[in-house]
């Protein structure tokens, strides 16, 4: 039933596999060589290389269209080489800050050089896991590499061993696994449907003799064939699976936990791209869904997950004291919205969630990764006894404050763009086709999303603004003290100038980006 | 299918149940995990059997595989993850307990019984048949998972739910592709050795591995 | 009303009638045994109740005709029972009560008696252990009816006559996963409704937890002869039903001599087996606290249903 799509050459094949083997290859370095002046910037090599072949895939795919690759383990569409391309662009923010980061705890004598080599090599591993999870063209693999993340991020999260970090490394491990496992179930329950599909030779009666095998592309074909009843069954499990390692209410328990107490290039690459990347099977799994059983199910399904999400995120947020929990809850705001988004549907809609998951991706690293800096000077994550950055860290506060415009939606910043398209879609789609429940749900998502953007203001301008300096004596003592330096080194500061100038411009254009979002969008709305 | 091979499917699912029943129902957390390992035997037994009916030594291979994993080296790590702290022995206080919970089991295997309709309606058969006592499976395991304090209980709970997703992969199809087995197989090992770690390391920080200990991170 | 049924009845009574105490006494002796004692016998419960009903009976003062009435309410309500349900034969003497619900009730009704006699002597221990009983019985009788519905599933009747008929002509059914969950609920039913350990200890009266014992605390003489025959001859019926709806070998299903004889000697061993089991069991049980029984009790329900739920499934 698989769609005979064209195999690739050898250099075609190798550049296929590069975003997953570079990494692999790099936290083989780390591996056995440990954390040495030279391996410092192999991580960043390998995330620049990634970024690399991401682009050069992606334009491969646009010119020449989607194709297998290793015999047809990989799928190389505009939607899965765009999300390497996410994966990569914010791994690059990720691997310029990580040396300054790491340097600082080891400095702390919170970390030795061999934390420092386990970091790395597990962050590759991830950034490994994660590329294969949205290449991969069979969706039994896509779970197992999604689980995989778990497993490698558990360590990560529990970097520090402190009853907090150990209790959130617990709660992310049982949760995202328990979760997964629906997900699991949800396969297995998706390629019962498959081997028995309904064939309309036989008078719609099971057809014994065909089975669509568990792949994207052949899933898609078959889709209009699968059992409605049954394929029901596997889409809620599978959206509550995947939901809950995208962060999405009601098994979101995990997140903030995780994010908070994860170090900060951790954080960032989990809250930037582990989501968008879970979320990424949720896209896949709705179009099966739409063709099977129309698009209605899976959009009530996802709205009533996006509404729970923005409800949970808001309520946590207007009385936050912690300035990282408040990051991550704003994760489940934006993973909500993403949601919404995606129940909408169409081209517009998906390609704003696409566009969407970029920007967040980059303006929340860029976040994660100053506020682990603010934490390694200030020795506390409490937003009340941090005042008056702006006076003494003027770089850090103007790009944890530009930040925070840009995750509220500003614009120039691409969130703008993209949650005003999410927004209008929403509207069109449910006061236009006769659905009002897109419509109002729509509204009250646009109601939520102001009263976050308020308690976000207000949370960072207290941070910020006011003239207290007393406050700023960096912390020589306490659990998140660090002897870091006042002055940020550039590496790390380039890390966050750039994602915040990359997001501005994306915001004003997508530019070269705008084919392959198009295409992408086109993809996973069900159009081959 | 032979009448004798139906018998002995219908048996081995019953036992799965109702050993999962008896995880819900003891205290004790060796005898959890001793009747963890019958669970694993049962689903190992169930494998066979189908095997056994459609000849296929794939499946044969698959038993043996999940009787070493699910009966041998899973309990083996959870006996060890146990021997390592001596003073817990017993799941002392449920979050619901123990004849609310095993009531809300009856409810739960109600619950698969009905959701699971749509699947044995499609390919009815005496394999398909058993589907939702995986799936009542399943719902106990996350049952467990949500409810108990103790470390090891709720690891208990986790496999729980793997066991349960196998059945009904193997009871729907003749499993979902080796590659994938294989991976599934070395994910559930590897979560349960991390989850291993983390017990420990939470015995170093806490002093126990009670999880009520763990609410540090609340909002 | 077939001969075949008639027979039955009449010989299931003079077996259970004159069998259960002979039963009390195996137990009794298989625990003496084990614990090392030698035992008073076989017959030694025979020997209480010749004893007991050669005294003077007393009736405590203040008391009803409850009080006077119940032992011979609960006598004859096991009879009843005895009569109908199918011990020695597959026919039954009044075919139409031999039935799931009436049986069940009947038995039902005798603990209600008693509880009732318990209350009636207005003492603390009385009342005390009437309340446990039936806050037990609240518990067990849900447990025994949904257990035999799902023996009655596959059968499709809740005859007791069909169901034991259906299982001898089918022995596979024995081990359908339906049959033996529901096999477990009704021991653990049994072992509770009989006040057996571990959920009552039959052998005391100087526990402040005791059940049973504390209901009958005030009786004497002949009163008392005659609910420690009708204990006896419940446990008799409780194993008897266990042994024929699960394992009906040996039953007459005709009339004869030879069957009629096998069918008798086949339901005093097997209720015999049962009954040593259970003692061996006991010896190596404490007894449960008494806010674990609720526990115990509800882990037998939930076998109970999915004992019907998977007869529905797997059928």
């Amino acid at each position: 039933m698989t769609p005979d799509l064209p195999a690739l050459g050898l250099p075609a094949t190798l550049l296929a596999v590069a975003p997953i083997l570079v990494p692999a290859l790099a936290a083989v370095v780390y591996a056995l060589l440990g954390w040495r002046p030279a391996t410092v910037w192999v991580a960043t090599l390998s995330a620049v290389a990634v970024l690399g072949s991401a682009i050069a895939l992606a334009s491969q795919v646009l010119r020449d269209g989607p194709a297998f690759a290793v015999g047809g383990v990989l799928l190389l569409d505009p939607a899965s080489t765009y999300m390497v391309v996410v994966i990569s662009a914010v791994a690059v923010l990720a691997a310029l800050a990580t040396p300054t980061y790491l340097h600082a705890e080891i400095a702390a004598g919170r970390a030795s050089t061999r934390t420092a080599a386990r970091h790395s090599g597990l962050v590759q591993a991830f950034l490994a896991a994660m590329a294969l999870a949205v290449l991969a063209a069979d969706l039994g693999v896509v779970w197992v590499a999604v689980e995989a993340t778990t497993i490698v991020t558990a360590f990560l999260v529990g970097q520090r061993r402190t009853r907090t970090a150990v209790e959130a490394a617990w709660k992310y491990v049982v949760i995202c696994s328990a979760g997964i496992s629906l997900a699991l179930l949800g396969i297995v329950v998706l390629n019962f449907a498959a081997q028995h599909l309904n064939s309309p030779r036989l008078g719609g009666g099971p057809d014994a003799g065909s089975t669509a095998g568990l792949t994207w592309t052949g899933l898609e074909a078959a889709a209009a064939q699968l059992d409605p009843g049954v394929t029901r069954i596997a889409v809620v499990l599978l959206v509550v699976g995947f939901g809950t390692k995208a962060g999405l209410a009601p098994l979101h328990a995990w997140l903030p936990d995780a994010h908070s107490q994860a170090p900060a290039p951790v954080s960032a690459l989990m809250s930037g791209v582990l989501l968008a990347v879970a979320f990424y099977a949720i896209l896949r799994v709705k179009v099966i869904s739409d063709i099977a059983m129309g698009p209605e199910f899976a959009a009530t399904l996802l709205v009533l997950v996006a509404l729970a999400s923005l409800l949970v995120a808001a309520s946590l947020l207007i009385a936050q004291r912690d300035y990282k929990r408040m990051l991550a809850y704003s994760s489940i705001e934006h993973m909500g919205l993403l949601a919404l988004g995606a129940a909408v549907g169409g081209p517009a809609a998906i390609a704003a969630v696409l566009l969407h998951v970029l920007g967040h991706g980059m303006v929340k690293s860029v976040l994660f990764l100053g506020a682990g800096r603010l934490l390694q000077i200030t020795g506390t994550s409490h937003i009340d006894k941090v005042r008056g950055l702006a006076g003494s860290q003027p770089l850090l506060a103007g790009c944890l404050g530009v930040g925070v415009l840009a995750l509220i939606g500003l614009p120039p910043f691409s969130i703008f763009a993209s949650e005003l398209g999410i927004a209008r879609a929403g509207l069109a789609t449910g006061f236009n086709t006769g659905s009002p429940l897109l419509g109002w749900a729509t509204a009250a998502a646009l109601v939520i999303v102001a009263v976050i953007a308020a308690a976000l203001i207000g949370h960072t301008s207290r941070m910020l603004l006011g003239d207290d300096h007393k406050t700023l004596v960096p912390a020589r003592e306490g659990p998140g003290a660090a002897f870091a330096p006042i002055v940020l080194p550039r590496s790390a500061a380039a890390a966050l100038l750039l994602g915040l100038v990359a997001t501005a411009a994306l915001g004003v254009t997508t530019g070269p980006l705008s084919a392959l979002l198009g295409a992408a969008a086109h993809t996973l709305t069900g159009a081959q | 299918m032979s009448a004798v091979h139906v018998q002995l499917l219908n048996l081995s699912a019953g036992a799965l149940l109702l050993s999962a029943v008896l995880v819900l129902w003891r205290r004790e957390l060796v005898v959890i995990i001793r009747v963890f390992a019958v669970q694993g035997i049962a689903l190992a037994a169930l494998i066979a059997v189908l095997g056994a009916v459609q000849g296929s030594l794939e499946l044969a291979v698959f038993a043996v595989g999940v009787l070493v994993l699910r009966a041998g080296v899973l309990p083996g790590l959870l006996r060890y993850a146990l021997a390592s702290g001596p003073q817990e022995r017993r799941e002392t206080r449920p979050l619901v307990n123990v004849a609310a919970s095993l009531l809300a089991a009856a409810v739960l295997t109600l619950l698969a019984l009905a959701v699971s309709q749509p699947i044995t309606a499609l390919a009815p058969s005496s394999a398909t048949q058993a589907v939702p006592i995986g799936i009542a499976v399943v719902l106990i395991g996350f049952f467990v998972l949500v409810t108990r304090r103790r470390a090891v209980s709720q690891l208990v709970g986790f496999l729980l739910m793997d066991n349960g997703i196998t059945a009904v992969g193997f009871l729907t199809t003749a499993g979902i592709g080796l590659v994938v087995e294989v991976g599934v197989a070395l994910d559930v090992l590897l979560v349960v050795l991390v989850l291993q770690i983390l017990t420990g390391r939470m015995r170093e920080v806490f002093g126990g591995t009670d999880l009520d200990e763990l609410r540090e991170l609340s909002d | 009303m077939s001969l075949l049924g008639t027979l039955g009845g009449t010989l299931q009574v003079a077996v259970i009638v004159g069998g259960s105490p002979l039963l009390l006494g195996v137990m009794r002796q298989v625990r003496a045994r084990m614990e090392g004692r030698r035992g008073a016998g076989v017959g030694q419960p025979w020997r209480d109740l010749r004893k007991l009903a050669g005294k003077e009976a007393i009736t405590p003062r203040g008391t009803t005709e409850m009080f006077r009435a119940a032992p011979v309410l609960l006598v004859a309500m096991t009879l009843v029972v005895v009569v109908v349900a199918p011990f020695v034969t597959t026919d039954s003497a009044i075919p139409q009560i031999a039935d799931l619900f009436v049986v069940v009730a009947l038995l039902a009704h005798a603990t209600v008696v008693l509880a009732l006699a318990g209350i009636d002597t207005g003492t603390a221990f009385g009342g005390m252990g009437a309340s446990r009983e039936t806050t037990i019985l609240a518990l067990v009788e849900p447990t025994v009816l949904v257990a035999i519905f799902a023996l009655s599933v596959p059968v499709g009747s809740t005859n007791l006559s069909a169901i034991v008929g259906s299982s001898l002509a089918h022995p596979a059914q024995a081990i359908a996963p339906g049959s033996l969950l529901a096999a477990v609920a009704l021991i653990v039913v049994i072992v509770a409704e009989t006040g057996r350990l571990p959920v009552d200890n039959p052998a005391t009266h100087l526990e402040l937890t005791m059940v049973h014992e504390a209901m009958v605390l005030e009786y004497a003489g002949p009163d008392l002869a005659l609910i420690e025959l009708g204990s006896a001859m419940r446990l008799s019926v409780y194993l008897g039903l266990l042994a024929n709806l699960f394992l009906p070998w040996g039953i007459a299903t005709e009339v004869g001599v030879l069957a009629l004889l096998g069918g008798v000697v086949a339901f005093a061993v097997k209720v015999a087996v049962l009954g040593a089991v259970l003692a061996l069991v006991e010896v190596f049980l404490a007894k449960v606290r008494l806010f674990r029984v609720p526990e115990l009790l509800a882990g037998s329900f939930l076998l109970a249903l999915l004992a019907v739920t998977s007869s529905y499934v797997l059928a």
